[in-house]
């Protein structure tokens, strides 16, 4: 690990808060229909199609003396173009936990478009590749304790390629967040986040019959160290690696998707909170 | 005797008339498609293919990759229009194939 200037008794935050809206925005990702639980997937929907997502969400981390539990209920609209364009929107509202400080209210939105450039088909058989443009935007209360919203306008651009058959599926995935400077002068670590996984459908039913994919997702996460007024702080920062088992269920035009992330390995910065699980369920419409 | 003949011929054309549109042609095409994999995505045919006009049903069999369109009687669905409906679904059309039930 690098060293870094650290001027701790200076900062409006900590770099407990800072690690906590690290988390809170590294979880802010829309997940889609035909996908993995954690891992972005390449499918857009149809020319004029529509989904709405009704997502729960519960992360713990502890470490270092401190915890945090945070849950977020978040409602995401995404719209098919064309075949190979969607664009989509979330909104949250959030719940943390930080070391005995509670706060809740609306989280940052999300705002994102996906290009599948790539698409090829076979019989029983589909590939693509698309790209992601994606900004979190700081609709979230940044004045509460502990935040949550980050005060500042993020930008993602992701890579994807997958795989969807009748027995088998796979993803792989790499997303770069570029992140800007919010309120206090805080400006969170910019991230990479690369995705590999694995899907198979035990049974293959019929159209309309109840279908389920189960889904094994490797998470890697590196996040640089977060600066306050441009001094980088010590505490923050790192790498983690989850394996993520996740199922993906529909009947019709309604879908539940769950999973959780268990932390394989970590390399995280100085002395600071490390995840203890992330838990995902969703509940999809299509129409 | 001759009248009550002409009478029951005439009544029996009509029947056979009146019976033609049951007896009308009911087209039904069979859509290869390629790409189809889950349910969850052959909606999106269900859905595009659904709303061309004067189709009756949509039927899908993901296994074969099958889209089985009936229309209206006497209507009929163009390759075009089909390769449209399932390219805006977010898949290829393979094959294009005409029968009438």
């Amino acid at each position: 690990m690098s060293i870094v200037i650290t001027r701790r008794t200076t900062y409006p935050c900590s770099p407990t808060l800072a690690w906590s809206i690290g988390l809170m925005l590294g979880l802010t990702q829309i997940a889609q229909a035909h996908e993995p639980i954690f891992t972005p997937g390449a499918h857009v929907h149809s020319k004029g199609g529509h989904e709405l997502t009704l997502q729960y969400g519960r992360d713990r981390s502890s470490g270092a003396g401190e915890a945090e539990t945070k849950q977020e209920f978040s409602l995401e609209y995404e719209y098919g173009i064309t075949a190979n364009w969607t664009i989509k929107a979330e909104a949250p509202l959030v719940d943390r936990k930080v070391n005995g400080n509670q706060s809740s209210g609306l989280g940052d939105l999300t705002l994102g478009t996906k290009y599948r450039f790539i698409r090829k088909d076979l019989p029983g058989q589909q590939f693509s590749t698309a790209l992601l443009l994606q900004a979190k935007l700081p609709a979230g209360g940044d004045s509460k304790n502990p935040r949550l919203g980050s005060g500042s306008t993020d930008i993602v651009v992701g890579l994807f390629h997958g795989l969807e058959s009748r027995r088998w599926y796979y993803n792989v995935a790499a997303r770069y967040r570029r992140n800007a400077q919010g309120s206090g002068g805080l400006r969170k670590g910019d991230k990479v986040l690369l995705d590999l996984v694995g899907g198979v459908r035990p049974v293959l039913t019929k159209y309309k019959e109840p279908d389920t994919v189960l889904f094994l997702e490797l998470n890697w996460e590196d996040a640089q160290h977060d600066s306050l007024n441009g001094v980088n702080l010590a505490n923050t920062g790192g790498s983690e690696l989850f394996i993520s088992p996740g199922v993906f269920w529909t009947v019709g035009v309604y879908a539940i998707t769950a999973g959780v992330q268990i932390p394989l390995a970590e390399r995280l910065n100085g002395s600071q909170p490390s995840s203890d699980y992330r838990f995902k369920l969703t509940a999809k419409y299509e129409f | 005797m001759v009248a009550l003949l002409k009478r029951m011929s005439f009544i029996s054309l009509l029947a056979i008339v009146g019976a033609m549109p049951v007896f009308a042609a009911t087209p039904v095409y069979k859509l290869h498609v390629d790409g189809l994999a889950c349910p969850f995505c052959a909606y999106g045919v269900e859905k595009q293919v659904g709303k061309l006009a004067n189709v009756q049903s949509v039927d899908i069999e993901i296994d074969q990759g099958l889209v089985t369109v009936t229309m209206e009687p006497d209507k009929t669905l163009s390759e075009a229009d089909a390769k449209q409906a399932v390219s805006d679904a977010g898949f290829t059309l393979r094959k294009f194939e005409k029968s009438t039930n």
